[in-house]
């Protein structure tokens, strides 16, 4: 089943990833091979319960709240373009 | 009158109280200097995993118990998804199919009438970081103190069709949030935040409109007249013959009018899912049982056991119990002067009374319960007089101090110097045959005038007790 | 010192005999690294002068008789697993300049022994596919093959112990990817029970899914390293509160009576001939040592694949929304927040890893997260209770780690649905959270490495690495020739 184009451009637009027309092209028919790989799972009918995934905790194996010293302002930010112990964004439009 | 008539509901956001942030080891406390609140997990370094703070679960079990939710023995946490420079994950992680807390209810009390006010959910989920815009050079600036901070979102029916509904009920909520002792309830540090969904319908419908939700409301006053300017606006849209979109408003507090946010808002698909790093989490009857426990007592049951145990009057005991600061003041003040009612009358005559006029703050008070029961008692004994109690308590607000000190320095104590009551007491009645006639004549009110003219002169040399009663003595010689 | 297929016991022994200091011998890793990594690409990144300091400190334990396992041992590190301090790429541009400032919980307990870090190893960008042929910076070749790949993600780390280029390494597998390239490369590698080993530090792909383990020459070595690594992490919540044995323990018990379980779904069409009779060979080695071979079933697997890519690019897409180009990492250009972000992500990911954050997108958004992510869950329950149900009639199973040997670049990496479905035989033990061994158990007519997976019970790795260990006790592995 071949992908719509306006689906592909929603994913983009969810995953903040823009591609060139060629490129648009090519990944809508890798998409609509993978999607196609995926669709067999729908042949699958069981429904899922999430309280039977046996992967909780208990309530007293949760963190205490003790505070701890935090990190170095300057360490923490030694990756991004930063000002004053600020990371710098450029402007929200809204 | 109008043809139409408001539905509302709420989404309440309270900052809980606990120590550290609510996935990892940070300070949670409000303020310090920008991104010195923050570690790898908090500013989402790659790698780091979200660990869960006991005790922000433990508050938000309390906030279920004191809005009558039940509480789902199996929780869940969930990652909503959307790009915002004061989100360094990308996702928000929150409780969407699973909240800890589901259908309660909150009582109110709007204009004499009660109403119950049914909760759809509570869930726990994390604050996120500040955005400072610098206008000037079109950049804004992130700071992540506040990313991780534990909330709880409380989440209304649409349960309200008046401004006054909703402002009973946040105020309600404000008083049980700070009497369980899991959130300040600090509107202007943004500690408990409300966005409002509100839309009309013509009087007599049974159908809902189309709403509309109001954010960025920063106070009871803001929230209050942001209803009442969206209830015109869509009111006027109808009038016209339009419709009413389903939109985020903000309200300018400035203009007095809410505008519309980017359509693209509405629009978000969040694709919640269970976050993979955060097992879910069950809970056995006994931890619930202790947790409920330790839930402080809470409003309704103080002015109870004020008005019970103590005597006080239902009104006087609403006052001092709607404030907590007040409330922890007078139970501190008891304890040290056994005498309930004179403390009350003293706290709402004369504490709140300055606190109204604005010469003080409670938050700023600088002496404590303790001190302000001594004055009282000082004053039902008759070791201060009443004028001089007031002096005093001047003194204490403005320099603190303990009120014996101050009376012992400024020479404020009632000295019981019998020589000299009998002496100024004499004089008066020596020099005042006409009221003293009248006295005898069987007219009780120019008493007052006697005493009036006693304590004035004596300056708290006599206690009002023993002058009475050697005036009395005076005159029926 | 000879270095080839050298194990860790040898080089303990070596170190603790001062036949070697710590510093001459990871020089002469580091020897080997500059002879033959230039053809293989197996690292990304040497760290000659932090292994030198690393050594140091080690030879000061080793001389006060305080050495512990790993102490003065060389080791190689994949390349999404933090260690502060040093650049971690995940082989990807957009984390090419990245400096992590803090440590894996891995690396604290590997600092703690007093490890040697010879440098960071390739993988595919992100972990993100099975050949290595997607890193944006070391496409990584098969040492018994330079035209074929190593496999993958965990290409750099498997193709550096093939070739001798370290002792042993850590990768990370979330769907294959520490079992598939050592089959690929002729070594041992375990991919443990999930929660065993802490995740804290290993830059996520699938956080239900990734596991930490190490690539090493045999599954003793395997039992070594696992010792180091494992055990509960306050850091990671998802890190089991169990019990940590000694790995090394069960290793050379017999395995008389033990039941191995062949599901006849993993020897299917689809699976090479050579690969099947290499696997079916060893699984008659090992009942000649005494061991039932149990015939048992495993429908789901039908499923697998795509249950497999839902879940893990679903939180995938949620784990790489965080490299937006602010905080860290590949920085592009644009007037606005939004321009910025689409700008340094469209830029800063490599292709495979934008289908797979598409794909994970389209599997969580509204209208499609019933019918695609919510079933890929029901499908997970569904392959636990198979593998429940197999494992009351057996100890361990055993299957092919991959369908074919390793194969020539070009020929399917770039073809995404074929390299989805070469993942066939190992990803159900990452969705079952089980632990899970490759070892080689034989060759190909033109000498390519072929591996059979153990796979365990939840938490128990001493079994698997001990049947693993009985059958590599009678095997001779073939170095390869570099």
């Amino acid at each position: 089943m071949a992908i719509e184009i306006k689906t592909i451009q929603h994913l983009c637009e969810l995953s903040k990833l823009d591609y060139d027309e060629e490129g648009m092209k090519k990944v809508m028919g890798e998409m609509s091979d993978i999607i196609d790989l995926m669709d067999e799972i729908k042949e699958f009918d069981l429904t899922y319960d999430d309280t039977k995934d046996g992967n909780e905790i208990r309530f007293g194996d949760t963190r205490e709240d003790v505070p701890e010293e935090s990190f170095p302002t300057e360490k923490l930010l030694s990756n991004a373009e930063n000002t004053n112990g600020c990371y710098v964004v450029p402007k929200v439009v809204e | 009158m109008s043809a139409y008539f408001p539905t509302m509901g709420l989404e309440i956001h309270a900052e809980l109280l606990t120590k550290s942030k609510v996935f990892c080891t940070c300070s949670a406390e409000f303020g310090g200097t920008p991104n010195s609140r923050c570690c790898p997990v908090c500013s989402g370094l790659p790698g780091t995993l979200p660990v869960l703070n006991q005790k922000a679960v433990e508050y938000i079990i309390k906030a279920g118990y004191v809005m009558n939710c039940d509480i789902s023995r199996f929780t869940k946490w969930d990652r909503k998804n959307y790009f915002y420079p004061d989100l360094p994950k990308a996702y928000q992680i929150s409780q969407m199919p699973r909240p800890v807390c589901l259908s309660g209810t909150v009582n109110i009390n709007v204009n004499g009438e009660d109403k119950i006010i049914r909760i759809n959910r509570i869930h726990l989920e994390e604050d996120a970081g500040k955005l400072v815009h610098d206008d000037v050079n079109r950049v804004s600036l992130a700071d992540y103190n506040r990313c991780g901070v534990p909330l709880i979102e409380i989440v209304t029916e649409p349960d309200f069709h008046s401004a006054d509904e909703v402002i009973a009920f946040i105020e309600k909520i404000k008083l049980l949030l700070q009497y369980a002792g899991i959130c300040d309830c600090k509107m202007e540090q943004g500690s408990i935040r409300c966005d409002v969904n509100i839309s009309i319908a013509p009087k007599g419908s049974t159908e809902l409109g189309t709403r509309t939700e109001l954010k960025n409301l920063n106070s009871l006053k803001a929230i209050a007249r942001a209803i009442e300017v969206e209830i015109e606006r869509q009111e006027e849209l109808l009038e016209n013959g339009e419709r009413v979109i389903q939109q985020t408003r903000r309200f300018n507090e400035q203009l007095g009018e809410t505008t519309a946010m980017r359509s693209k808002e509405d629009a978000h698909d969040y694709r919640y899912f269970p976050d993979p790093d955060i097992p879910p989490i069950i809970f056995t009857e006994e931890e619930l049982d202790e947790i409920k426990r330790s839930i402080p007592e809470l409003p309704e049951q103080r002015v109870a056991r004020y008005v019970d145990e103590y005597g006080i009057k239902k009104a006087d005991a609403d006052i001092i119990v709607g404030d907590k600061r007040v409330c922890d003041f007078f139970d501190e003040a008891i304890s040290e002067y056994d005498n309930p009612k004179a403390v009350a009358n003293y706290i709402i005559g004369e504490l709140m009374r300055r606190i109204n006029l604005g010469e003080v703050d409670m938050d700023a008070l600088k002496f404590g319960g303790r001190e302000f029961a001594q004055l009282v008692q000082f004053m039902q004994t008759d070791k201060v007089s009443q004028a001089n109690a007031k002096t005093v308590l001047r003194e204490m607000i403005e320099n603190g101090g303990s009120p014996k000190d101050i009376a012992d320095r400024d020479d404020l104590w009632i000295k019981e110097d019998n020589d000299l009551l009998a002496k100024v007491v004499d004089e008066i009645i020596a020099n005042n045959p006409k009221p003293v006639e009248q006295y005898k004549n069987g007219d009780q009110k120019v008493f007052g005038f006697f005493m009036g003219q006693a304590n004035k002169a004596l300056k708290g040399a006599a206690s009002p007790k023993a002058i009475q009663e050697y005036i009395r003595k005076k005159l029926s010689e | 010192m000879e270095l080839i297929r050298t194990s860790l016991r040898a080089l303990r022994k070596a170190l603790d005999d001062k036949q070697i200091s710590a510093a001459e011998l990871c020089g002469e890793y580091f020897k080997r690294i500059e002879a033959v990594d230039k053809d293989l690409l197996s690292y990304i990144t040497v760290t000659k002068e932090k292994a030198m300091k690393d050594a140091e400190n080690a030879q000061k334990l080793i001389d006060g008789g305080k050495a512990a396992a790993l102490t003065g041992i060389p080791l190689a590190i994949k390349d999404n697993i933090c260690v502060d301090g040093v650049r971690t790429t995940c082989a990807s541009k957009m984390l090419e300049n990245f400096i992590p400032p803090y440590n894996a919980t891995v690396i604290e307990k590997l600092n703690a022994q007093g490890y040697v870090l010879l440098g960071r190893t390739s993988m595919d960008e992100f972990a993100m596919g099975g050949s290595n042929q997607t890193s944006a910076f070391a496409k990584t070749k098969n040492p018994y093959d330079l035209e074929r790949v190593p496999g993958g993600s965990s290409g750099g780390s498997a193709a550096a112990v093939a070739a001798s280029l370290a002792p042993a390494a850590l990768g990370s597998d979330t769907g294959g990817s520490i079992r598939q390239p050592s089959s690929f490369c002729g070594v041992t590698g375990i991919k443990p029970t999930y929660g065993r080993v802490s995740r804290y530090g290993l830059v996520a792909f699938a956080s239900s899914l990734d596991q930490i383990g190490p690539i090493c020459n045999d599954a003793r070595d395997c039992a070594v390293m696992l010792n180091a690594i494992c055990g509960h992490d306050r850091h990671d919540a998802t890190s089991a509160r169990v019990d940590t044995p000694d790995f090394t323990e069960k290793l050379g018990q017999p395995i008389k009576g033990m039941k191995i379980a062949l599901p006849k779904e993993f020897y299917a069409e689809g699976v090479d001939d050579a690969v099947k009779t290499a696997v079916m060979n060893a699984a008659h080695e090992l009942e000649k040592q005494g061991a039932v071979l149990v015939d048992c079933s495993m429908p789901g697997l039908k499923y697998a694949i795509p249950a497999y890519y839902l879940i893990a690019c679903a939180e995938a897409a949620s784990n790489l929304s965080r490299f937006d180009g602010i905080k860290y990492g590949f920085r592009g250009e644009g007037r606005t927040f939004e321009e910025l972000i689409r700008d340094s992500r469209s830029r800063g990911f490599g292709e495979e890893v934008k289908r797979r954050i598409l794909l994970g997108n389209y599997a969580l958004s509204s209208g499609y997260y019933d019918a695609y992510y919510k079933k890929a869950l029901a499908l997970k329950q569904e392959i636990i209770r198979q593998y429940n149900q197999i494992f009351e009639q057996a100890d361990v199973i055993l299957t092919p780690t991959a369908p074919t040997p390793a194969y020539k670049i070009g020929s399917q990496d770039s073809d995404p649905v074929k390299m989805y479905q070469a993942d066939i035989c190992t990803v159900t033990v990452n969705i079952a959270k089980l632990p899970g061994v490759s070892t080689t158990c034989g060759y190909t007519e033109s000498g390519l490495p072929i591996g059979m997976s153990i796979i365990g019970k939840r938490f128990d790795e001493q079994t698997i690495l001990q049947v693993a260990d009985a059958f590599e006790q009678g095997f001779t592995p073939a170095a390869p020739k570099l």
